[in-house]
C-alpha cells in the first residue's frame, strides 16, 4: 500500500459499463431546491446497517418510496440488499431481519449502489436523523465507487420538532413521531417500511409546512436549521 | 425503476386483502392494483372529495383513519354525517362507474392516510377483476352474498342440526361421544350410560374405538346372563363396529342401521371416534320437514299433538337458518306455519262452541301481520265479528270471549306467550265488530294521542288469518282511504318514528347502551318497518308486509328501483343476523333477545350492519323530509 493509498482509501476499480453508469448519474441536472413541495419528487430513505458505528459498521441494506407532488408512488419504491463479504452478527440479523444468506446472495455493492442512485437521480433526499443514514450511504458510495457523494438531504427527526415546538422534548425517535400521527409501519426496522413510515411522516407534516410557508426543499432545510439553532444535536 | 412486486407492494396487498373485495381479489389483480396506488395524507377536517371539484374523481381506499361523507346541500339532516368510513373501506363507487362528479362531500375526520387510485386504473381493474366489478356494482348484496357463505360454512361445522337426510353426519352428531376405557367394569360403564342418558357406550383405546355397548344389548348380555359386573366391560361388547366417516351422508347411517340391524353407528375420522349417531336421531332429521309439519298440523286432533308440532316449527327454523335460507323465506315460512298451527287450534275450539255459527275473522297484528315473525314473538291478535242490523255487538262479544280465551291460551302453550299488553282477541277492546273497529282507527286517525299512535303501529300491520277474510279486506279498504286523507296523523306517525335513530356513531362504528350492545330490533328492524308503514298508509297501499310495502311506495312516492333494492337487502340482513342471534341463543339455552354486541360480529357482518343502518338513516331523512318531521 503506497502512502497515497493510506492517505485516501484505496481507489476501487470499476468495470466500463459502472464507469458509464456512474458518469450518467453526475451529468444528471440538479432540480431547483425551492420548487413546491407539490410539484416535486422526494427520495425517503432508510438504511439498516451491521451496527450503529458510523465509522466502522457496513451498509446492508437500503429501502427508499418517492413522494411526488405531495403523494408516496408506492410503484417509485426501492429496495436493495448489498452483497456482504462478512454477514453481520446474530443479534444485529434479529434487528433487520435480513438473513446470512440474503447477505450473501446480496447485489454486488458497486451495482447496487449505481442502481440506487439510478433510482434517486438528482431528487433530494430525505430521513429520519440523517447523520446516520446520510453517513453509512456516503461512505459505501466512497468505498464501492470512489464517489463522493454531496447530496442534499433534509431530517424529520429536525423539521417535526420545529413545526411542533410543543411536543419536540418528548418526541424523539421516529416511533414517537409516528405514534403523533397514528403511523402504521408493516415492518419496523425492515428499510423500506421505515422508509415508508418516514415518507408517511412527511406527508403529516405538509399542512403544517404550508401554513409556515415553508413546503419546499428550501422550507424543509430552513425549518430544520431552526430546530438546530434552538437544541444540540439529538442522539 | 424498481423491479415489480418489491417487498412494499407485496406488504400494501397483504394489508388491502384482509378487507372486501379485496379479500375475493385474485392475487395477481391486487399487485396490479397495489402498483398502481400512490398513498395520500388528510389533516382532520380536510377535504377529500367535493362535488365543486373538477375532473374526474380518484378511487380512495382508507389505509389509516374515518372519513365521513356528507350529503349534498338541502338534503343534509341535522346529523350531518350519514356515512361513516373506515380502515379498508373505499369511495365514491356510483361517481366513478357512473363517470360523474360526486354528489356527497368526503372529509377526514381523524388524521387519514388513503391509498389512490386513479380514475382509468379504476375503470382497467372494474375491467380486469370480475370479483371486483362485482363489489363495485353490487356492493351490499355481494357483501350478503359472502355473508351467507360464512354463514353457511359456520354452521355446517357448529350446527348439530341439518335438514334432510342428504346432510353429513358431522352434522347430526349432537354431543360428544360417551366413552369408557376397554378395562372398566360393566358396573362403571352402565352406571355412566344412566349418567349420561345415552343409548350406546363406546369403549376407547387412545380415542381409537375398541368396542360398543348398547342399551338393548344389556338385556341378553348383562341382565339375562347374570353376568359378574366386576368383569370388564370389553368382555360383553360387540368389537365388530360398524363406523363411517364424518363427511358420509345421513342416508348411508340409515342404510348401515338397515343392512346390520343396529341401531348406532360410530363416527370416525381417521380411526379416531367424533361421535355415535342412534336411530332416533336419524328420525328426528326425518320428522322435521315442511311438508310434514304442515300435515301433521292439519291432522292434529289434541293441543298435545300441535305443541310437539310447534316445537318442530321452531326446530325446522333452526334447520334451515343453519342451511342459510334467506331471511324472507324463513320468516315467511314460519309465519305460514304458524298461520296454519293458529288456523287448527281455532278449528278445534271451535267445535263445540256457539261462535261456530257466527261470521267472524280472526285477525293476525303486529310483526305475524307483516309476515315476518321469528323464533320468539309474542301473540298479537283481535276478532272482527259480524254484525246484523238489530244485534247487540255486547252481546255478541260475550259470545267470542271466551272462545276468544281459550285460543290464546293454547297458543300460549304452543310457545306465543300472552301479549303484555293485552294486544289479544279475548280483550273485549279488540274483539268488535267491523263498524266498532272502524270508529276505532278513526278515532286513532284524529285524535293522535300517544297512545293512539303506539296502537296504530300495531294494529294497522293486521291481515285477515282465519275466517270471513271479507271483514278483514272491508276493513283494509277502508283504511287505505281513511289514512292518507289525515295529513296531520301522517306528520304524528313520522314524527313518532324519527324518535328512533339507527345508532351509527360519529367516532365508532356504533353507538351503544351501557352493555355495549345493539338492539337490532328497536334500532335495526323497526325504522324500516315504521317507515314503510308510514309511506304506504300515505299512498293507500294494502300491503302489511314490509318489503312487499317497500316494492308497493316505491312508484307513487318516485323512488328509485336501486334505492327501493337496497332497503329490502339492508332490512333483510338485519332480520338474518337477529334469526341468527337467536339461533346461538337457543343453542346455548339462553332466553331470547335481540341485542348483539357489535365486537362479537365479524369484520363483514359489522360492515354490512353499518351500511344497513345507513339505508335506515337514508329512509328516514326521506320520511322527515316528506312530512317536515
Amino acid at each position: 500500500m503506497n502512502l497515497l493509498e493510506r492517505f485516501f482509501g484505496k481507489r476501487p476499480v470499476l468495470t466500463a459499463q459502472q464507469s458509464q453508469r456512474l458518469d450518467a448519474w453526475l451529468s444528471l441536472p440538479a432540480p431547483l431546491k425551492n420548487k413546491p413541495m407539490n410539484e416535486s419528487r422526494y427520495v425517503v430513505v432508510d438504511v439498516e446497517s451491521s451496527g450503529l458505528n458510523i465509522n466502522k459498521d457496513r451498509l446492508i441494506a437500503i429501502g427508499a418510496v418517492a413522494v411526488i407532488n405531495g403523494n408516496i408512488q408506492l410503484n417509485d419504491s426501492f429496495e436493495i440488499v448489498l452483497q456482504q463479504e462478512r454477514v453481520s452478527d446474530k443479534g444485529n440479523i434479529l434487528i433487520h431481519g435480513i438473513g446470512a444468506t440474503s447477505q450473501r446472495e446480496g447485489v454486488p455493492p458497486a451495482d447496487a449502489l449505481l442502481t440506487f442512485l439510478e433510482y434517486l437521480g438528482k431528487d433530494p433526499l430525505i430521513a429520519f436523523h440523517v447523520a446516520f443514514d446520510e453517513s453509512m450511504i456516503s461512505r459505501a458510495m466512497k468505498t464501492f465507487l470512489g464517489l463522493n457523494f454531496r447530496h442534499a438531504w433534509a431530517d424529520l427527526a429536525y423539521v417535526a420538532p420545529a413545526l411542533y415546538p410543543r411536543l419536540a422534548r418528548g418526541h424523539r425517535s421516529l416511533d414517537d413521531w409516528m405514534g403523533v400521527f397514528q403511523i402504521s409501519n408493516y415492518a419496523r426496522h425492515n428499510a423500506l417500511a421505515d422508509a415508508l413510515s418516514t415518507a408517511e411522516l412527511l406527508l403529516a407534516l405538509q399542512p403544517k409546512l404550508q401554513s409556515r410557508n415553508a413546503a419546499s426543499f428550501q422550507g424543509l432545510k430552513a425549518m430544520e436549521r431552526e430546530h438546530r439553532r434552538h437544541t444540540p444535536p439529538v442522539f | 425503476m424498481p423491479e415489480a412486486g418489491n417487498s412494499l407492494i407485496e406488504a400494501t396487498a397483504d394489508h388491502l386483502s384482509q378487507y372486501a373485495p379485496f379479500d375475493q381479489m385474485a392475487r395477481g389483480h391486487l399487485t396490479w392494483m397495489a402498483e398502481k396506488l400512490s398513498l395520500g395524507y388528510f389533516a382532520k377536517d380536510e377535504l377529500i372529495l367535493s362535488p365543486e371539484e373538477s375532473g374526474k374523481p380518484k378511487f380512495f381506499i382508507i389505509k389509516q383513519g374515518v372519513v365521513q361523507g356528507e350529503q349534498g346541500i338541502g338534503q343534509s339532516t341535522e346529523n350531518g354525517a350519514w356515512l361513516e368510513l373506515h380502515e379498508g373501506e373505499c369511495f365514491p363507487l356510483g361517481a366513478l362507474l357512473a363517470n360523474r362528479p360526486v354528489t356527497g362531500t368526503y372529509r377526514a375526520s381523524s388524521d387519514v392516510f388513503c391509498y389512490e387510485l386513479a380514475a382509468e386504473d379504476f375503470l382497467q381493474l372494474t375491467r380486469l377483476s370480475s370479483e371486483f366489478y362485482d363489489f363495485c356494482t353490487r356492493r351490499i348484496a355481494n357483501l350478503l352474498e359472502q355473508s351467507k357463505h360464512l354463514i353457511q360454512a359456520g354452521y355446517s361445522k357448529a350446527s348439530a342440526e341439518q335438514q334432510s337426510m342428504n346432510s353429513i353426519l358431522s352434522a347430526i352428531i349432537r354431543r360428544e361421544p360417551v366413552t369408557c376405557s376397554p378395562e372398566s367394569t360393566i358396573k362403571q360403564a352402565l352406571q355412566r350410560m344412566q349418567d349420561q342418558g345415552v343409548g350406546a357406550m363406546v369403549a376407547v383405546d387412545n380415542q381409537s374405538p375398541k368396542g360398543v355397548l348398547t342399551l338393548h344389548d344389556v338385556l341378553n348380555r348383562v341382565a339375562l346372563t347374570q353376568v359378574d359386573l366386576e368383569k370388564p366391560v370389553i368382555d360383553i361388547m360387540s368389537t365388530k363396529l360398524t363406523t363411517l366417516p364424518p363427511h358420509a351422508p345421513a342416508h348411508e347411517a340409515a342404510l348401515a342401521m338397515a343392512k346390520e340391524g343396529i341401531r348406532h353407528v360410530l363416527v370416525t375420522d381417521n380411526d379416531r371416534l367424533v361421535g355415535v349417531v342412534s336411530e332416533k336421531d336419524l328420525f328426528t332429521l326425518q320428522r322435521v320437514g315442511l311438508s310434514r309439519i304442515s300435515n301433521a298440523i292439519r291432522q292434529a286432533s289434541t293441543l298435545e299433538v300441535l305443541k310437539q308440532c310447534a316445537g318442530d316449527i321452531q326446530q325446522l327454523a333452526r334447520n334451515m337458518l343453519a342451511q342459510g335460507i334467506a331471511a324472507e323465506q324463513l320468516t315467511q315460512i314460519i309465519t305460514t306455519l304458524n298461520d296454519l298451527l293458529t288456523t287448527r287450534i281455532i278449528e278445534l275450539e271451535l267445535k263445540d262452541c256457539p261462535a261456530r255459527d257466527i261470521e267472524f275473522c280472526w285477525l293476525a297484528l303486529g310483526s305475524e301481520g307483516r309476515f315476518e315473525q321469528t323464533l320468539n314473538t309474542d301473540q298479537d291478535n283481535g276478532i272482527i265479528f259480524a254484525l246484523k242490523e238489530d244485534e247487540d255487538p255486547a252481546a255478541m262479544r260475550e259470545i267470542f270471549l271466551p272462545f276468544a280465551k281459550r285460543v290464546n291460551l293454547a297458543l300460549a302453550e304452543c310457545g306465543f306467550p300472552l301479549c303484555n299488553g293485552e294486544v289479544m282477541a279475548s280483550n273485549p277492546k279488540w274483539c268488535l265488530s267491523l263498524q266498532e273497529w272502524k270508529n276505532t282507527f278513526d278515532t286513532w286517525i284524529y285524535h293522535g294521542a300517544p297512545m293512539d299512535i303506539l296502537h296504530s303501529t300495531i294494529f294497522f300491520d293486521f291481515r285477515p288469518l282465519y275466517g270471513a277474510s271479507h271483514l278483514g279486506n272491508a276493513l283494509r279498504e277502508w283504511l287505505q282511504t281513511a289514512a292518507p286523507k289525515n295529513t296531520r296523523f301522517l306528520h304524528q306517525l313520522a314524527v313518532n318514528a324519527l324518535r328512533n335513530r339507527p345508532p351509527l356513531g360519529m367516532v365508532r362504528d356504533f353507538v351503544t347502551g351501557d352493555d355495549h350492545t345493539i338492539d337490532l330490533k328497536m334500532n335495526g328492524i323497526t325504522p324500516f318497518v315504521d317507515a314503510a308503514r308510514i309511506f304506504s298508509l300515505a299512498v293507500g297501499g294494502s300491503q302489511t308486509n314490509t318489503l312487499l310495502r317497500l316494492r308497493e311506495i316505491a312508484a307513487p312516492l318516485n323512488m328509485n328501483d336501486r334505492d327501493v333494492d337496497a332497503y329490502c337487502d339492508a332490512f333483510l340482513f338485519i332480520q338474518l343476523l337477529r334469526l341468527r342471534l337467536h339461533h346461538a341463543q337457543n343453542e346455548k339455552g339462553e332466553k331470547l333477545s335481540n341485542r348483539v354486541d357489535p365486537d362479537t360480529l365479524n369484520n363483514l357482518d359489522r360492515r354490512i350492519l353499518k351500511e344497513a343502518f345507513r339505508q335506515a338513516r337514508k329512509l328516514q331523512t326521506k320520511l322527515s323530509l316528506d312530512y317536515q318531521a
